[in-house]
């Protein structure tokens, strides 16, 4: 393995990079935000999970970004990679609800078609359903966790500083699940083009596991997205922690462990084998948008106490993301493959 | 982390007990006022007397001692700020509530002011609907803790209970203007009817913050 895999790599890093500065905010935004929570015991918390989750459960929503198109030269996925998080970079700048995700099938789309490889259109159709799915259902699971919660604190007659301990310490906890599903369900986004040209070998370390080549190229890309949460995503919660500060601690609570359950479902293939076993119908497991989840949760919550009106703009930005985003990646994609194999005489397929 | 999370219990039960104690510190103020006013009215400074008013200045003493052991907990404690800073306030102005009774205490202690006969059982209704006011105060801040759909309940008795006091004391002021009392006996006497009215006016205004407040916490 020479060095010029880390440079190829380089762009999937710094997707890593953006996505835990942006995406941890959706974690820990508003215990850091409302101060309950340190931002370092957060960072903390975030980066060890985010860790755990991609190198454990990171496998599953990867290979149906790998059934969709598998990048199979070192220069290819560099610029799927690097498309994306130009994408991203853009759509920040729009104000567009960002979806790594989104971004990457996008890439992936484009360089199918720079490579004349076939898009399975069954493969695209699934991940796009749970695009749409992954909001909803974060609404739904919101508004169930939401009753269900009301319903304890009334049963139970918990005195108020009661509930601020409980809640705090829920907001750790819920905080790691969160940390863990992200890593779970988004490592794909960041490192799942580079599995099929990885040169990474597998390795065993004594009293810890065995861990293949992917298990090792999920590592790295979770150190990028630690280093995210913990260089950059301060600022970001900081900013976005204002909005979300007027959710009462009960709902912030909700909105974190609903974002986290909708991710989890959509990564863990334990889930998937354990419903298949019973012949229930299962989640695919497909990277899904965080931002997008707590959008959900947030306006199902809204809904049900009826207090809000429909953010009817903000679905609309959501909506038009999910068509907008992987069709711009996959232009800018498209685009940049051409100038990397014919200017720098890269091979970008094979 | 579970023994953090164990000693974190812990520290809470303990606070919960200290804010529990202090609420009881207000209602046994607001008892032991009554008592004392009605003493003076029968007795004036006599060691019984005397004695109610040690009574309500221990109150007081204790109340503050209470007051600022919460505090320092509150602060210790790593409460959701602004959970903290809601209690912290109510528990400023519950304590002003209690300082007032052992003021009004005082005065008729240190001033030993002439209640003619003809007053003194509206006197004791103006002192008993203030008591009765800081009781349902008390009580609104206790479910503002423990079960925030009564709040709303006792803020309504205590809405009542200040209008009566207002009306009342309005009416004894009156009186006393109206009396062939000399004029620095009627400014005087006015001044304590003024100072017993003023202890349901600050339950009122403990009562309005008390509701943001709980606006702010229903969940």
């Amino acid at each position: 393995m020479d060095l010029s895999f880390f440079i190829f790599l380089s762009s999937g890093l710094f997707l890593g990079w953006s996505l835990g500065a942006s995406d941890a905010s959706n974690i820990f935004g508003t215990a850091v935000g409302t101060k309950m929570v340190k931002f370092n015991t957060a960072a903390i918390i975030a980066s060890i999970f985010i860790i755990i989750g991609a190198v454990e459960a990171g496998d599953g929503a990867s290979q149906t970004l790998g059934e969709l198109g598998s990048i199979n030269t070192l220069a290819g996925a560099f610029m799927a990679a690097l498309a994306a998080a130009l994408t991203i970079y853009w759509m920040v700048e729009l104000s567009m609800p960002i979806s790594t995700s989104q971004a990457i099938v996008g890439a992936i789309i484009g360089w199918n078609f720079f490579a004349s490889k076939p898009t399975d259109i069954a493969v695209l159709s699934k991940i796009v359903t749970t695009w749409v799915v992954c909001p909803v259902l974060a609404g739904i699971i919101a508004v169930v966790l939401y009753r269900l919660t009301i319903k304890s604190v009334k049963y139970f007659h918990l005195h108020l500083l009661r509930q601020d301990c409980y809640i705090r310490s829920g907001l750790i906890f819920a905080g790691a699940f969160g940390a863990y599903a992200l890593g779970a369900n988004n490592i794909a986004n960041v490192m799942g083009v580079f599995v099929q040209s990885s040169p990474l070998k597998g390795i065993t370390l004594p009293y810890v596991g065995v861990f293949n080549s992917t298990q090792v190229l999920f590592f790295i890309g979770a150190l990028a997205i630690s280093l995210g949460v913990a260089t950059y995503s301060k600022k970001v919660i900081n900013t976005v922690g204002n909005g979300v500060m007027r959710m009462s601690p009960i709902m912030a609570w909700v909105v974190v462990v609903s974002q986290g359950l909708v991710l989890f479902l959509f990564a863990s293939q334990e889930l998937q084998d354990f419903l298949y076993s019973y012949n229930l119908p299962a989640f695919p497991l497909v990277p899904v948008s965080s931002s997008q989840a707590v959008v959900g949760a947030v306006m199902g919550i809204g809904i049900y106490k009826g207090g809000r009106d429909i953010n009817w703009k903000l679905i609309s930005k959501i909506a038009m993301s999910w068509v907008a985003t992987p069709i711009i990646a996959a232009i800018i994609c498209y685009v940049s493959l051409f100038f990397l194999q014919n200017v720098f005489a890269l091979e970008v397929y094979k | 982390m579970f023994h953090i999370n164990l000693s974190l219990f812990s520290q809470t039960k303990a606070l919960e007990n200290k804010i529990d104690m202090f609420h009881d510190k207000l209602l046994d103020a607001a008892m032991t006022f009554k008592k004392a006013v009605a003493v003076y009215l029968e007795q004036k400074r006599s060691d019984d007397f005397k004695k109610v008013s040690k009574q309500i200045k221990q109150i007081e003493h204790d109340a503050d001692n209470l007051r600022r052991e919460i505090e320092n907990n509150l602060y210790t404690h790593n409460l959701i700020p602004d959970l903290r800073a809601d209690v912290l306030h109510l528990v400023e102005n519950l304590d002003k509530v209690i300082n007032k009774f052992d003021e009004v205490v005082y005065e008729f202690y240190a001033e030993q002011p002439e209640v003619p006969m003809e007053y003194h059982s509206r006197i004791k209704e103006l002192c008993s609907l203030s008591a009765d006011c800081a009781e349902n105060m008390a009580k609104a801040s206790r479910a503002f803790f423990k079960d925030l759909s009564s709040v709303r309940d006792y803020s309504q008795k205590v809405y009542f209970v200040e209008h009566e006091s207002d009306l009342s004391s309005r009416k004894l002021s009156e009186a006393i203007f109206d009396s062939d009392m000399p004029l620095a006996n009627k400014l005087q006497l006015n001044g304590f009817v003024n100072n017993i009215a003023d202890i349901a006016d600050t339950a009122e205004d403990f009562i309005d913050e008390l509701l943001i407040f709980t606006i702010k916490r229903d969940i």
